[in-house]
């Protein structure tokens, strides 16, 4: 039997449907030698090296520098990262060495699958991770990780790194974020009905929606849990559950993108209510997009420190570190998060054996205190002790703002709602897997 | 009954851009029988020109939007003419294959353009809402309706009347016995990558225009076309039309009822709903709903 043109081309379209489909679904994403134990480190000088007596610390990131939903924030956050380690070394470097974090950037698409690739081909060659940005993605290298030794800077505040000792971490997780979230709402917006958790179908979004649902039962308020895939052509799903439900506080723990089309597409329908957001579904951008009105009515962002333009001096010295960029939270971050692995290099430096993988896992283990130059207070950076005595709680929570340099300013400084300041953080929130 | 109409608008509205997208993978089919799966990248180019024309450029909105579909049409062209005309003549695949090449090329380019953060077509009063027996619909959203049904009726009034529209229909018809009536086969060819690069635009404008804009992986939302194009018809352009709306409504209601009808298909099945129809339409008629039935020698 023939096949006709045209029933060829509906049967090859039809393949093709099915494959865009499941794109749609999968979206959402040195030198040294190979001895484990020096890898990473060398005494020639880095390359373009600020100190040329110094030698060389190779640190790696992976990052989500594309098409991933985080890209508008993972490019601040990786430039902020390369801005803070040429600080250090304009300073003298670190136990005779200048760090280098410019030759193993990788771009994992927020992809786990690309992460764990990403960090294969840079295992032999870094001594850290300067960045390892998503929850699933960091969990997808983390066995990788404590084989060699390697200790990494996460790019995401999922709770469960405070049970990780080779994770180092700053500024309270997603649940606690959540969680004071929710407390705030309760208090300063008058919430009193339900609060609705919409999340990514992952590691990030559940965090989240634990620290929200422990918060709502706390307040002794109706909680409902909605999770969303990536995509802003994806969110009809939860803007239905938003218009049919009709939660007071929506806590919302997607990308910005996603965020701005639920809340920009359920005020359209009318729906009217408070939105705290967890710190990476803000975009300043979005102040520029249909959904700017809702935004600015409605939307509250957690955040662990204070956005942008806050007066600390370690804001300031990123902004001049930083120099003439579009001011963008993504570099707040990335600044603020490379602060306990140079204090746990300045530890390891001072080591029998100096700087190596396994004196910088120790280092990092034992760090009772780190000087985040008032971004966070320095006991916020404690590792040593049990995750429930020494975990972060305190948050910030920002209103949209759009006279502010990143669209946000803060609303109510820093600190712990009574949920986040009672939990029991024996265990982490939500079981990675 | 409200939630229903409100679902059925929504999906409407978000439907239209499906439309405005399968209207031009119509367009290149009937004329060239080409599938081209370079519109996903007309579509995020032709956004990304009129985020240009407006935001860089400081252009109003519509002037802004007319000059991005000419610049939308003018890449199709040169598409056409550069990638496509010279494999005239070989196998129908081949030529598809050439069209994922060419949208791989272009969207690298527009990826360069944008980086990493979104580009946000500013809508004048987009946000402001309308109230219309008791349903909700924002005046961007009805503009984007407005502009849809235009170009619908502009397509349907051109094929009818217009000369270039009557030389598309033959070419359509046979290529060969057009050719023998002097018509320009390859102008043809030409004047419908235009015209789908002109609608890719007008859909990307709207999706930049929206909530989060323009970003590297918005492409994807033009792959909803695909399923919208089957149950339509491939050659249909009223199919094009339905099946784009067909796919949005489907999609809208499924959001809207399925999690408390049928939770056993677990979360977000809207995304899957259209194709779900799509294979319900090709069950029962394989070229689906408008589409031409040919005949076979067996």
């Amino acid at each position: 039997m023939i096949m006709t043109h045209r029933r060829f081309m509906t049967r090859a379209l039809a393949g093709a449907a099915i494959a865009a489909l499941v794109l749609s679904g999968c979206r959402g994403g040195g030198g040294g030698d190979e001895d484990g134990a020096s890898a990473g480190i060398t005494e020639e000088p880095c390359p373009d090296a600020v100190n040329e007596d110094n030698g060389c610390i190779y640190l790696g990131a992976i990052s989500d520098l594309t098409k991933g939903p985080f890209a508008p924030l993972a490019v601040p956050i990786t430039d902020a990262q390369k801005a803070f380690w040429q600080r250090v070394n304009e300073e003298g470097g670190v136990g005779g060495y200048d760090i280098n974090i410019e030759d193993h950037i990788a771009d994992a698409e927020y992809n786990p699958e690309i992460h764990n690739r990403r960090y294969q081909e840079m295992r032999n060659d870094i001594l850290a991770l300067g960045q390892t940005l998503g929850s699933s993605q960091t969990l997808a290298i983390l066995e990788d990780m404590k084989n060699d030794d390697v200790i990494g800077i996460p790019a995401s505040w999922n709770s469960a790194w405070s049970f990780e000792d080779q994770i180092l971490e700053s500024g309270a997780n997603y649940c606690f974020e959540a969680m004071n979230g929710v407390d705030w709402a309760v208090q300063a917006r008058g919430v009193s009905g339900t609060v609705m958790a919409i999340k990514y179908p992952n590691d990030y979004g559940g965090d989240a929606a634990a620290g929200a649902k422990a918060a709502a039962e706390a307040n002794g308020l109706e909680f409902v849990e909605v999770e969303t895939p990536t995509g802003q052509d994806n969110q009809a799903g939860a803007v239905a559950a938003v218009l049919q439900q009709q939660p007071e506080l929506i806590v919302v723990t997607t990308g910005p993108a996603e965020m701005a089309t639920i809340v920009g597409g359920a005020a359209a329908q009318g729906w009217q209510g408070t939105v705290v957001g967890s710190s990476p579904t803000w975009n300043p951008a979005l102040l520029q997009s249909a959904a700017a009105p809702a935004l600015e009515a409605m939307y509250f962002q957690a955040g662990p420190w204070g956005p942008w333009g806050t007066d600390t001096p370690g804001h300031e010295a990123m902004r001049n570190a930083l120099g003439d960029v579009t001011p963008n939270d993504g570099y707040t971050a990335g600044w603020a998060w490379s602060y306990p692995l140079l204090a746990a290099l300045e530890a390891a430096a001072e080591m029998d054996g100096g700087i190596t993988r396994a004196n910088l896992v120790e280092a990092a283990q034992n760090l009772e205190e780190v000087d985040y130059e008032d971004i966070l207070p320095p006991e916020s950076g404690n590792q040593a002790g049990e995750p429930d005595e020494v975990a972060w709680r305190e948050s910030v929570i920002s209103r949209v703002d759009p006279e502010a340099p990143t669209g946000v300013s803060i609303e109510q400084e820093m600190s712990a709602g009574p949920t986040a300041e009672s939990y029991d953080f024996s265990e982490p929130c939500f079981a990675l897997r | 009954m409200n939630t229903f109409a409100q679902a059925v608008l929504n999906g409407f509205s978000q439907g239209a851009i499906y439309a405005l997208l399968a209207l031009g993978y119509v367009m290149i089919y009937k004329a060239t029988h080409v599938i081209s799966f370079a519109q996903p990248a007309l579509m995020v180019c032709g956004g990304l020109f009129s985020y240009h024309l407006t935001t860089q450029v400081g252009l109003p909105f519509w002037p802004g939007l007319l000059l991005a579909m000419i610049l939308g049409a003018l890449l199709g062209m040169a598409v056409e003419r550069l990638a496509l005309r010279p494999m005239v003549g070989k196998p129908v695949f081949t030529l598809a294959i050439i069209t994922i090449g060419v949208d791989i090329v272009l969207r690298i380019g527009a990826n360069r353009y944008m980086g990493a953060n979104p580009r946000i077509v500013t809508f004048p009063n987009g946000s402001r809402q309308y109230e219309v027996f008791g349903l909700s619909i924002t005046h961007q959203r009805v503009a984007l309706i407005a502009v849809t049904a235009i170009t619908v009726v502009a397509l349907v009034m051109f094929f009818r009347y217009a000369k270039a529209g009557l030389a598309m229909r033959a070419t359509a018809l046979n290529q060969e016995t057009a050719l023998a009536q002097g018509i320009r086969v390859g102008a043809i060819f030409a004047l419908a990558w235009a015209i789908a690069g002109g609608l890719a635009t007008i859909a990307g404008t709207f999706v930049a225009a929206g909530s989060a804009g323009m970003e590297q992986n918005t492409w994807i939302i033009a792959l909803k076309a695909l399923p919208a194009i089957i149950i339509g018809g491939l050659d249909s352009l009223p199919g094009a039309v339905i099946g784009g709306l067909a796919v949005g409504i489907v999609e809208s209601l499924t959001a809207v009822y399925q999690p408390n009808v049928a939770p056993f298909l677990g979360a977000n099945f809207a995304l899957v709903a259209p194709y779900a129809l799509m294979f319900l339409v090709l069950l029962v008629r394989p070229y689906g709903l408008f589409g031409t039935r040919e005949v076979e020698r067996v």
